[in-house]
């Protein structure tokens, strides 16, 4: 028998992890702002990447659909902010929404004929738009330099100001993430986030409850990319580079891996990811291949053995009663259906 | 006049005919049941009417409107909404939320109701958890509430696909096999919460192998049979029409119930 | 009219390429008949194809045949072990298709950093099959790797067709691609022929990668646009067809043929997704398929 415990209130243990966790999250903020340095960065980085996350969690884990094109979206915010900022001297608050539009606008052309069909044409169609992205971002050298990049890019500022050191840029960057959470929780919580929720369970259901089913995968998918570009423009104004590779497909997998570590569908699943995987010392140093190697196996590992993330795992630990993943729990029914014929 | 028709329905799958020019008309606040062995068409016809096939030839008329080939989200937004024969429930959800979620009919915000939470959209969020609330007890779930779907057992998860259903504030509920799986004690609380879905003023059209329970609460029955449609009428015209003991392997005594010759 | 020579010349080496993305393309159709898994690691089959027999060819020593025999094998075997790994446990757990393209996504990513700390990030080449000069006619000239390209990727469409028509095996595989409940209760053993399928997707990939080599490069990273354009071929060819896919493969050789014409080498595969933008928009089903 099932027992009830995965969604009754949480016992005193379980509310403490997450308190423990928000606690050493907050305390390490508060430590990088006082030390300031190398930490910084690092949770720059991961403030970045759990925007980009957050973004790739709202298609994946509340609409159940994939992408490996996020970096495209990501680069054309990045690149766009880079472009009219350092050649065209446009203030930043006018670059981002620019590129951010055009992200959205890109993500209508390509999710319209592909998100009325099955999965695995928008799998390849965005795997192949994050090529095609990066290909232009190389070919394109007389705008975007080539292989060589853009550097010199002007910090986040407003009003001609620029944010004074990069302290002020990471307050800056976690307000954003803040911003980015917010919305995705309102969104999630609402009837869209609802139909978004139905389209995971069961497309034909949705459909036969009245959800325009391809609409609403529409609408996630522009949402995402919204979300990958924002962070792509952000990433340029606090790194100050960007280059074709910045927005490889090393950036899909690393997103994916932060993912499935913090947990998909959960709200505050990508924050946990990005940081956990940002404070591995070797993430953002050198290496570029082992990372990659790292994080590939890693997928694979949780994939297999943890489908909701290490969260999951966690809940296996605490508790007696394995927790059923999505997919035993899909097939669960005809299962049971066999049982209850027995009868 | 009827709330459905169907004129003459084909659908063809490669060489096999498997609905073959189908006609009958439902009556509006009535219990109808759509009977026939294994193969005979039944759930093919239930796609047709809702949309998620296409018929090749003929007409499906839902409350004067042509919907023949219409997508299923319209369809369903007419107030024509269907179950499915294997229980499709949202696995990850509760009981509860699964029936929230089912009520994306009663509300219309979109992106931006849901950015600024409107007014209007918290008081659809409100209402989706009362009619949550409502249905679940209307089908006796309201213990059930907050568990997650995959939690309940099979009977309680086909009353839950009931609920889910009603919440889309249908008009015409289709209902695919909703007794298969469930025991003597289930399909007796099924029969008694499909009369009371009558009487909420929602039109009740089953596929249902279980013979017993049609006898017991449809009004009119349709026979299909390799996809015709081979006899129609009330249940005691059907008990003693000959193509039908015929169809049903030379002649099981239908009054008897049980319907083990299919189960 | 040398316009004309170089627009035949182009179409000419179009189809060769359209040969190779037609055996990639009916890769994926082989394991998605037996599964139903779309395999994002396809790509990973032709690069290591190239690799390996490189790799036989120089640190070895193996004569050409022998080395592309051997990379033939041992990727057949990656093939399994990829599947044995990978896909069956999440298969084994009826995971959901993006579950599945995400690990096999994962594993081409490893599988190419793997072969990039074994060999390097420098572009590797393969030597023809035969030196003699290209064939002329008219002024078009045609290599004699093209030649190779051809009258191996024929070959082998015809030895699977007379596979999948003539031998139990072939026939059971049919059979789990018109629907595998039913062949599982027939007796056909539908988790070998998973394995299988891998391992003769995984053949065929490597076969491609080896033809095509000695007219290009290979690297490390060549496995994920190859993997896109037999992608595209298996649509164009209605997913699921392996002939439909060899002439999917073939129509979108010429076309990007076409495209680096008209737009330059650097917008080859822009026109390949735009072909297949256009496709989904205008014909789901792909070139021989009834469009819903």
């Amino acid at each position: 028998m099932t027992s009830p415990a995965t969604t009754s209130p949480p016992s005193g243990r379980a509310r403490l992890a997450p308190a423990l966790l928000w606690a050493a999250g907050a305390a390490l903020v508060a430590y990088a702002f006082v030390a300031g340095g190398y930490l910084v960065t690092v949770l720059g980085f991961a403030a970045l990447y759990a925007i980009f996350v957050t973004g790739l969690n709202f298609f994946m884990g509340y609409t159940g659909q994939v992408s490996f094109g996020q970096n495209a979206f990501a680069a054309i915010g990045g690149y766009t902010s880079a472009v009219l900022t350092t050649a065209y001297n446009w203030p930043v608050f006018a670059a981002m929404p620019l590129g951010i539009g055009a992200a959205a606008l890109l993500a209508l052309a390509i999710g319209y004929p592909t998100l009325r069909l099955r999965g695995h044409y928008l799998a390849m169609a965005t795997l192949a738009l994050g090529m095609i992205v990066q290909e232009i971002a190389v070919q394109w050298d007389r705008v975007t330099m080539g292989y060589t990049g853009i550097a010199a890019i002007p910090p986040l500022g407003a009003f001609g100001r620029e944010l004074p050191n990069e302290r002020a840029q990471l307050a800056a960057l976690l307000a954003a993430l803040a911003l980015a959470v917010w919305v995705a929780s309102r969104l999630k919580h609402s009837r869209l986030g609802h139909a978004l929720a139905a389209i995971a369970g069961s497309e034909d259901a949705a459909r036969a409850l009245g959800i325009d089913v391809a609409r609403y995968k529409l609408i996630a998918f522009v949402v995402a990319a919204v979300y990958a570009a924002f962070a792509g423009s952000m990433f340029a104004h606090f790194v100050g580079f960007v280059s074709p590779e910045v927005f490889g497909l090393h950036m899909v997998v690393l997103g994916f891996t932060m993912l499935y570590v913090g947990g998909i569908g959960t709200v505050y699943g990508p924050l946990v990811g990005a940081l956990i995987i940002s404070l591995l010392p070797e993430t953002f140093r050198g290496f570029k291949e082992f990372q990659d190697l790292a994080y590939g196996a890693a997928l694979i590992v949780i994939l297999i053995y943890a489908p909701k993330g290490l969260a999951s795992l966690a809940r296996l630990w605490t508790r007696r009663g394995a927790a059923p993943d999505a997919a035993a729990a899909a097939t669960a029914g005809t299962s049971r259906g066999d049982a209850g014929a027995a009868r | 006049m009827s709330l459905l028709s169907i004129e003459g329905v084909t659908q063809r799958f490669g060489g096999l005919t498997a609905v073959d020019s189908v006609s009958c008309a439902i009556a509006p606040g009535t219990i109808s049941a759509i009977i026939g062995p294994n193969g005979a068409g039944k759930t093919t016809l239930f796609n047709l009417i809702s949309g998620f096939q296409k018929p090749v030839a003929g007409r499906i008329v839902f409350d004067g409107h042509d919907i023949t080939g219409m997508a299923p989200h319209r369809i369903a937004a007419r107030g024509l909404v269907r179950t499915f024969q294997l229980v499709q429930l949202f696995p990850d959800l509760t009981a509860a939320q699964n029936v929230e979620a089912g009520c994306h009919l009663r509300g219309s915000g979109g992106l931006w109701a849901a950015l600024a939470r409107t007014a209007s959209a918290r008081r659809e969020l409100a209402d989706a958890a009362a009619t949550a609330r409502e249905l679940l007890a209307f089908v006796g779930l309201q213990a059930r509430a907050d568990l997650p779907a995959t939690a309940l057992t099979y009977g309680q998860q086909r009353l839950l696909e009931v609920a889910r259903a009603l919440a889309a504030a249908p008009r015409l509920l289709l209902l695919d096999e909703p007794a298969a799986g469930l025991n003597a004690l289930e399909t007796d609380h099924l029969a008694r919460t499909l009369d009371a879905i009558v009487a909420r003023g929602v039109t009740v059209l089953l596929i249902e192998h279980d013979m017993s329970l049609v006898m017991r609460v449809a009004s009119r029955i349709v026979v299909l049979d390799f996809g015709r449609r081979i006899a129609e009428g009330t249940p005691e015209e059907v008990q003693r029409d000959p193509a039908v003991l015929e169809a049903y392997l030379g002649g099981v005594d239908l009054a008897a119930g049980g319907g083990s010759a299919h189960a | 009219m040398p316009e004309t020579t170089f627009l035949i010349q182009t179409l000419v080496s179009g189809v060769g390429t359209g040969f190779i993305y037609g055996l990639i393309g009916i890769g994926f159709c082989v394991i998605y008949n037996a599964s139903g898994i779309v395999n994002f690691a396809q790509g990973v089959f032709v690069m290591l194809g190239g690799m390996i027999t490189h790799a036989l060819l120089t640190r070895a020593g193996l004569p050409l045949p022998l080395a592309a025999l051997v990379a033939v094998v041992a990727v057949a075997l990656i093939g399994v072990v990829i599947e044995r790994a990978v896909v069956r446990p999440l298969w084994r757990r009826n995971a959901t298709m993006f579950v599945m393209i995400l690990a096999t996504l994962a594993a081409q990513i490893v599988i190419e950093r793997l072969t990039l700390l074994a060999a390097g990030d420098q572009p590797k080449t393969l030597p023809g099959f035969s030196d003699a000069a290209p064939l002329r006619i008219g002024g078009i000239a045609i290599g004699v790797q093209l030649l190779w390209i051809a009258g191996v990727s024929l070959l082998l469409v015809g030895a699977l067709a007379l596979f999948f028509a003539r031998t139990r095996t072939g026939r059971a595989m049919r059979a789990c691609a018109i629907n595998r409940e039913a062949a599982a209760l027939m007796g056909i053993p539908v988790a070998r022929m998973l394995g299988f399928s891998f391992a003769l997707s995984a053949g065929l990939g490597a076969v491609a990668g080896i033809l095509i080599t000695p007219t290009q490069y290979t690297a490390f990273n060549v496995g994920v646009p190859f993997a896109i354009s037999g992608f595209i071929a298996a649509i164009l060819g209605g997913f699921g067809s392996a002939l439909g896919a060899f002439a999917g493969g073939i129509m979108l050789g010429v076309a990007q043929a076409l495209a680096i014409v008209l737009f330059g080498a650097g917008f080859k595969n822009v026109a390949a997704l735009s072909i297949l933008l256009l496709f989904l928009l205008a014909r789901p089903a792909g070139l021989f398929g009834k469009a819903h």
